[in-house]
């Protein structure tokens, strides 16, 4: 197998060669399809080099590496920009599940390839209206039906939906059953009868975001991705694999360094704001806490590398990361005084402020919201008791509502 | 840089634990904090026998050639307690010291005493400035003069390395504390420390470094003093969050454990973020002594050590509610220690400074 320094350095190379083709300059300006049609490129170009499903195995047209090669290409791929959004959730997320899961191991593996490829693309259906973080708290109903099933219900905030060709989706099959029994995981098609799919407007603007709308939509039973009853721990188990991932101490925003440069060039009150101490004090509390991330993160890596299982301290990051980010991207609006009000709808986040600051809030809730990430380590780390749970151990639909 | 920590590393912080936990305890503690003056002497003879003193002097010197690693796993032990002397990090920077400087006959003289528990102490701030520029304690012809303050171990110390001025620069100058010195006692919130204001007197001092280099080498050991103090204020602040949660566990109120309250839990979960970023940070600091790196990660270490044990020190204390303002309980050890810690070495602010003086040199 090719070690880490040979491996870094050869998605380093190939990612500077394909970026006057894929990167942010490329992608700046273009319409959605357009947009589109580039991110899918750029994810056939990344297979055909060998930079998908890097950690999967070859015969599920992986490259059999591990996941530390992933991590590795994810960290040098992150700073070029590329348009490859679209497949976080399909690759990251739902198309493993069907790997791991799915009846017909045929079919998946067609649905693998094509998915590697770019040209097919799956999401992911937990959220609904009346709840994301109380997952096991959703309405969508999976009624039985010979041996398919009828799916009624509407699903909220299903990333990428519109693009999207198949989904994983976790329904209600018994509500008589406490919340967490009654659930069942299945795949969907997105082009199937009766599902509806309605993009909507985030605070920046763009629309990746989508209500679905399942009417009466008929699957059959080999769709069935866990037991009967066994949804819930299958999602959970879904939210697993999200584990290796690359992960980013300055919250996916801009790096300190470009705070550092702002301050060089913006006064206040005629004194350059690097000298100011509340300017300072920032910088350097900021400096601390990403350089404890990156070693965090740098030791997780060497334990992988060492065939250890990394330590728990990992789930801090997207806490602690994007709401720094968070913070020092409204600083840096509020350092630029006047100069602050204009906003490059089209710049990448990590380029800049304004970005990063409106796209903020999303990053903190989704993908688990600060307070159930809160929750996460108290619980699971610190063994800290659970909340007061007045839906426990009764039927779902006994649940005052 | 970074590491993971070899078998025989953990098992010297391990070892270090075990002597913490059989000779501290909190009443033994609460019992140094009032009279001015008094430290666990007994303890820190048992440190030494246990090769505390030695870890970073070398073996042709009759130390274990160890370095900041290992140190700093001692001093996450001795944080923890929170022990009741102040003698491991001045003795390791004051052998560092000597290490680093040109004076080899006084390395020799030295750095065998200082593998033998010599108590150490380290004399660089004057007022409020943990490192001025322009010292007033003057060295002349071989002798100091001049009032030094807020010494840690400053009441008991046999030596110091002195931050000091000869007229044309700094030096950094090693001193026996012999009857020329004026010992004045600091009354303080945390006494076992023995901090106090040393007054010179024509006190005999070898310099180790002049000018330039005597500066570029203070700065050198201000940065491996605050790692060994953060990995001190790390144990503190870990042993806290720990204590928060086992009592938030078995606590109970409204008919369950206030761990179970938000408020409660969410605070205890922010603890464990501050610690784990202050572990990394310190681990990070140590693992990279010697390198270019070593200045920001030092400085790093230090804000997000204390920041860690204030905020557990506050936090602990609200989350066992009347408890946790009592004598008896203890929990003011570690908030008077949280402070004493922060205080020696350079406030915040300084290293603040000091950080982004480093980062913006470099970062653009
Ligand atoms: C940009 C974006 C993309 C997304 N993509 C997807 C996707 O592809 N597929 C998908 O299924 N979902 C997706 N989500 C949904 C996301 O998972 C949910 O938004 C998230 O889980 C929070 O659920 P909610 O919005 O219903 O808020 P709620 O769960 O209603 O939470 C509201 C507030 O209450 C707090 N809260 C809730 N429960 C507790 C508790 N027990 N203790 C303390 N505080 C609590 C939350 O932290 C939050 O602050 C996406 C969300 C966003 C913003």
């Amino acid at each position: 197998m090719i070690a880490l320094d040979a491996w870094r350095a050869q998605a380093r190379a190939w990612l500077a060669s394909v970026a006057p083709r894929f990167g942010k300059e490329a992608a700046r300006g273009l319409a959605p399809e357009a947009h589109l049609a580039l991110g899918r490129a750029y994810q056939r170009a990344k297979f055909e080099a060998g930079f998908a499903g890097i950690n999967w195995a070859p015969e599920w047209h992986g490259q059999g590496l591990t996941p530390l090669h992933k991590v590795v290409f994810e960290e040098e791929e992150m700073p070029f920009g590329m348009p490859m959004g679209y497949f976080g959730v399909s690759l990251g997320i739902s198309v493993p599940v069907v790997m791991q899961m799915a009846q017909d191991r045929d079919w998946a593996r067609e649905r693998v390839l094509a998915a590697l490829r770019g040209d097919e693309i799956w999401c992911q259906l937990f959220s609904e209206p009346s709840g994301g973080s109380d997952l096991a708290g959703l309405r969508t109903r999976a009624e039985p039906d010979g041996n398919q099933w009828r799916l009624n219900g509407q699903k909220l905030w299903t990333t990428w939906a519109q693009h999207s060709d198949y989904g994983v989706i976790v329904a209600r099959h018994d509500p008589a059953l406490p919340k967490h029994k009654g659930l069942t995981y299945f795949w969907l098609d997105m082009h199937a009868p009766g599902v509806t799919v309605r993009p909507f407007r985030l605070a920046t603007g763009d629309a990746h975001v989508n209500e679905v709308f399942l009417d009466e939509v008929r699957i059959d039973d080999t769709q069935r991705l866990s037991p009967v009853g066994g949804g819930f721990a299958a999602a959970m188990a879904t939210l697993m694999i999200e584990r290796y991932s690359a992960a980013d101490p300055a919250g996916f925003g801009p790096p300190l360094e470009a705070f550092v440069a702002l301050a060089r060039v913006r006064t206040i009150g005629g004194r350059p704001a690097l000298d100011d101490g509340r300017i300072r004090s920032v910088i350097a509390r900021t400096y601390a806490m990403r350089s404890g991330l990156d070693a965090i993160r740098t030791r997780a890596m060497r334990m992988m590398e060492a065939g250890m299982e990394p330590g728990p301290e990992g789930a801090l990051s997207k806490l602690v990361s994007v709401r720094s980010r968070q913070r020092l991207s409204e600083l840096a609006i509020d350092l630029s005084g006047a100069l602050g009000l204009a906003w490059d709808q089209g710049a990448w986040v990590k380029d800049d402020w304004v970005q990063s600051w409106l796209s903020a809030p999303t990053m903190r809730i989704a993908g688990g919201a600060d307070e159930m990430l809160l929750n996460t380590i108290a619980e699971r780390i610190l063994g800290l008791p659970q909340d007061h749970r007045p839906d426990k151990g009764i039927a779902f639909r006994d649940v005052p509502v | 840089m970074s590491i993971l920590l070899g078998e025989d590393q953990v098992a010297f912080g391990a070892a270090a634990g075990r002597l913490v936990a059989a000779r501290c305890d909190t009443a033994g503690l609460l019992g140094l904090l009032e009279p001015a003056g008094r430290d666990d002497r007994a303890f820190w003879a048992a440190a030494v026998a246990d090769g505390w003193s030695a870890i970073v002097v070398p073996p042709a010197y009759g130390g274990l050639g160890l370095g900041l690693v290992e140190l700093g796993q001692v001093a996450q032990a001795a944080g923890a307690a929170p022990v009741g002397m102040p003698w491991l990090a001045p003795g390791a920077i004051v052998a560092r010291a000597l290490l680093r400087g040109d004076d080899r006959a006084a390395a020799q003289a030295w750095l065998p005493r200082l593998a033998a528990g010599e108590r150490a102490a380290l004399a660089f701030a004057e007022g409020c400035e943990a490192l001025p520029g322009t010292p007033e304690v003057r060295w002349r012809q071989g002798a100091l003069r001049g009032d030094k303050h807020g010494v840690v171990g400053g009441l008991a110390a046999a030596v110091a390395l002195v931050w000091a001025g000869d007229g044309t620069g700094p030096v950094l100058a090693l001193a026996e504390l012999d009857g020329s010195v004026a010992r004045r006692g600091i009354d303080s919130f945390d006494n076992s420390r023995l901090p106090a204001d040393l007054a010179f007197g024509g006190t005999a001092a070898q310099v180790l470094a002049s000018g330039e280099a005597a500066h570029d080498l203070a700065r050198e050991l201000m940065a491996a003093w605050a790692v060994v103090l953060a990995f001190e204020q790390l144990g503190g602040a870990e042993a806290l969050l720990w204590r928060a949660r086992d009592y938030a566990v078995t606590r109970r109120a409204f008919g369950q454990p206030i761990g179970a309250f938000q408020s409660v839990k969410h605070r205890i979960a922010e603890l464990y973020g501050l610690v784990e970023i202050a572990r990394a940070n310190c681990l990070h600091a140590a693992a990279c002594d010697g390198t270019a790196e070593f200045a920001r990660a030092a400085a790093a270490a230090r804000l997000s050590a204390t920041e860690a044990y204030d905020t557990a020190a506050r936090d602990c204390v609200q989350v066992h509610g009347g408890l946790g303002t009592t004598w008896e309980g203890g929990l003011h050890l570690h908030m008077r220690r949280a402070r004493s810690l922060a205080a020696e070495c350079g406030n915040t602010l300084r290293w603040e400074d000091w950080l982004v003086d480093a980062i913006a040199g470099i970062a653009l």
